[in-house]
């Protein structure tokens, strides 16, 4: 056995146990019997949690990557049922921020994607955006030129001059020893999930820009 | 909405206490009150049988014993749980390749775990409203009435509805069942020409496969493999089809790499089995039983062949009394079942013969055939056949062999899978017996028969007609295509004449015979019902 699968299955198991911290830690919430004197803080544990916990579905699901051991299921999806799914999945932990999660979508809008992978970087990728929003994260889906573009906004302070605009080019490479972790982590992933996704010869990608319906960060998905 | 929690009853199993209880409690706030729980795969099966739910949640990983995947192949094998039960499957990151190998029996949801009360609402929502919506699509399909579920679902589908895609891709399903194989064909073509997707293309596959056409299927299938090495279920295919083309150890190999991606399913490494065994692999055999043996334990599609390949391929090995060791288990786990007498007596006879025990052997051979008699013909199943068929030939019983041959032959005439099989029996057995030869002859005969009863019943000859396919089901008593046409002529005959009780009754007992063989056939549904219309007018 390699490091990395002894890696692999560690990491597998912390989430397991991750998981059961964020139910119990739901249902100490939302039980009216429990009186925990601070309930901001439980909700920030929760939230905590549930990145420690995206973050590690991303390490297996690079792992598996690097294995050959991963598979793309492309199938058709309504856009706003998933949107729909995608923000049942966050509301409680914004709700408990403070911060409004909502989205805009045309009912009738249809799209071509792996729904398990789409929806695990959606979550961190909401995750990430709990953290600069001031009281607002936006989820959008449209058509443009040809692709389908999910947009993930928020309303704070909008991503760093060194990271917007750049992305346009970026390949999924190895990280480069000097970036900050965790930011540069989940863009590793979000651009290996988006270029999984190919039609005819177009590859999926992502892009991130400032001000775009809200004026934070928008981080864009762009799926042939 | 909150309604639907309030009146449905929900089933949770997991082997985690707390993640029972977790989930309890979520159902619980979103005003659920008819919860139950099962703490693993036998207790699930238990309150499976003996109560119905509408909402099964189980967790995939169930610790020892049955899996997920298990319970519900069990549940929808029995007829436990029905159409109309939502079946959601939970699974952690981990498990989504091996669940989704699993071809045979999907579930209606999966869901990823962690997931938050929110999630679980939204996505129990969309079922209910689409079990809601299919209610007269399934209702239909009880019965096995497939053109008036079409004719329902083509309702739902002009409306244009958000899940577009998957109901469209319920009818691909539900004309591959009903074996309208052009219909199937013209809607995948479509799907494929707006966008290439690899479950579509696996279905253009397969629909090739079921007319028959091999070659272009096998290119489908190799085409999809080269594009995702993970596919299992192309795999699996691409196997089934080189199989049909009867390049048996081409679809060995084929078979040993979809296991080594997925090794948990039964039916593959069965197959695998088999096809070592036959191929003369006895190793590579004697594994694959092996772990079908042990997958099969606590399935619903353990069988005492399985036992019977091991103890085979073990003897093949030099094993002979580890090899007797597994007869004796597979007769004591299924000592209820009327087959067990038969694969016990095959199997030792096959020990025997390759410990040089000419008695022994010749005495086991004896006792298969006294099983074989105590088996009534039509509960005969082309397997059981088969391994006689196969005993014999190991056995240098040439004459007697061949004799079951022909009549495996004479069931299965239009079964491509079965045929392909009763080849690969005759190859590996070196039986001098030229299987594909007799096919043909067997198949241009049927064929002939049919092309003449058609032109008589045309010619308005009923009588002579029905005599001729009457006769032919006397000579095939097995055969499910001749039985129905036997029925068939003489529906059309009342249908132009009138009725008679007399010829009512003939009807009646070829489809109790074709109900006896093939209960699912697609055709049935159809005699039967011109036989109730003819039936209800006569009285």
């Amino acid at each position: 056995m390699d490091f990395s699968d002894i890696l692999a299955s560690s990491i597998h198991d912390i989430k397991n146990s991750l998981g059961s911290i964020l139910n119990s830690l739901d249902e100490l919430i939302v039980n009216p019997e429990n009186h925990i004197a601070d309930l901001h803080q439980a909700s920030l544990l929760q939230h905590q949690a549930q990145r420690a916990n995206s973050n590690l579905i991303q390490l297996l699901t690079l792992y598996r990557l690097g294995n050959q051991q991963l598979a793309v299921r492309i199938a058709e999806h309504n856009l706003e049922d998933f949107l729909d799914e995608a923000i049942a999945n966050n509301l409680a932990i914004c709700e408990a921020m403070d911060i409004r999660l909502s989205h805009v979508c045309d009912p009738a809008l249809m799209g071509y994607f792996d729904a398990d992978l789409i929806r695990s970087l959606l979550d961190s990728t909401i995750g990430n955006a709990h953290r600069y929003a001031r009281g607002e994260i936006r989820l959008s889906a449209d058509e443009e030129e040809g692709y389908l573009v999910i947009r993930v906004e928020d309303d704070g302070a909008g991503f760093p001059d060194s990271l917007s605009g750049m992305l346009e080019k970026m390949t999924a490479q190895p990280l480069d020893a000097q970036s900050s972790g965790r930011t540069r982590l989940g863009l590793y992933f979000a651009t290996c999930i988006a270029e999984l996704h190919e039609n005819a010869d177009k590859r999926g990608r992502i892009r991130l820009k400032n001000g775009h319906s809200l004026p934070g960060g928008c981080f864009e998905l762009w799926l042939p | 909405m909150a309604d639907d929690f309030q009146t449905k009853s929900f089933l949770i199993i997991d082997d985690f206490a707390d993640m029972r209880s977790a989930i309890k409690n979520l159902l619980r706030s979103l005003g659920a009150n008819h919860l139950d729980q099962a703490r693993d795969g036998q207790d699930a099966i238990k309150q499976l049988s003996s109560k119905s739910f509408d909402v099964v949640l189980c967790d995939y990983n169930l610790g020892p014993g049955k899996d997920g995947q298990q319970v519900l192949e069990e549940a929808r094998h029995r007829q436990l749980i029905g159409l109309d039960t939502i079946f959601v499957m939970i699974t952690a990151e981990n498990a989504r390749e091996m669940v989704m190998s699993a071809i045979e029996y999907a579930p209606d949801s999966y869901l990823a775990k962690p997931f938050t009360k929110e999630l679980l609402k939204t996505r129990l929502i969309k079922l209910f409203a689409l079990k809601t919506n299919l209610s007269g699509v399934n209702k239909a399909l009880r019965v096995e009435d497939y053109g008036a579920a079409l004719q329902e679902l083509d309702r739902l589908i002009s409306a244009k509805p958000k899940n577009l895609s998957e109901l469209i891709k319920h009818k691909t399903e539900i004309l591959l069942t009903a074996k309208r194989y052009d219909e199937a064909k013209q809607i995948i073509e479509e799907i494929l020409a707006v966008r290439e997707q690899h479950w579509a293309r696996l279905e253009l596959g397969k629909i090739l496969f079921c007319q028959k056409q091999y070659a272009p299927a096998q290119e489908v299938f190799e085409h999809l493999i080269a594009l995702d090495t993970n596919m299992v279920a192309a795999r699996d295919w691409l196997a089934k089809t080189q199989a049909a083309l009867q390049r048996f150890p081409e679809a060995e190999n084929t078979l040993r790499e979809a296991a080594k991606l997925s090794p948990r399913g039964l039916t593959r490494q069965r197959l695998l089995g088999e096809l070592a065994l036959n191929n003369g692999h006895h190793e590579e055999a004697e594994q694959a039983f092996g772990r079908a043996v042990v997958l099969a334990k606590h399935s619903v599609l353990n069988h005492p062949s399985l036992f019977a390949g091991l103890a085979k391929s073990k003897s093949a090995n030099g094993g002979h009394a580890d090899a007797l060791r597994v007869v004796n288990e597979m007769s004591r786990i299924f000592a209820d079942e009327p087959e067990t007498g038969l694969y016990a007596a095959t199997t030792t006879a096959i020990v025997k013969q390759h410990q040089s025990d000419v008695a022994g052997a010749t005495r086991a051979l004896q006792e298969a055939e006294q099983s074989l008699l105590e088996i009534t013909e039509t509960s005969r199943s082309p397997s059981l056949l088969l391994e006689m068929a196969k005993t014999y030939g190991q056995l240098g019983e040439r004459e007697k062999a061949t004799e079951i041959m022909r009549q495996a032959i004479a069931n299965n005439h239009d079964e491509e899978e079965s045929l392909a099989e009763i080849v690969q029996v005759c190859q590996a057995t070196k039986l001098d017996f030229d299987a594909k030869s007799a096919i043909q002859e067997i198949q241009k005969s049927v064929v002939k028969t049919n092309n003449e009863g058609v032109r008589l019943i045309k010619a308005g000859q009923f009588d002579a007609a029905i005599s001729l396919f009457s006769g032919a089901a006397r000579d095939m008593a097995n055969n499910k295509t001749v039985n129905l046409n036997a029925a068939k002529a003489i529906v059309m005959k009342m249908e132009k004449l009138g009725a008679t009780t007399q010829d009512i009754t003939a009807v009646r007992h070829y489809i109790e015979r074709i109900q006896r063989l093939a209960p699912h056939d697609w055709r049935l549904n159809d005699v039967i019902s011109r036989l109730r219309r003819i039936a209800s007018e006569a009285s």
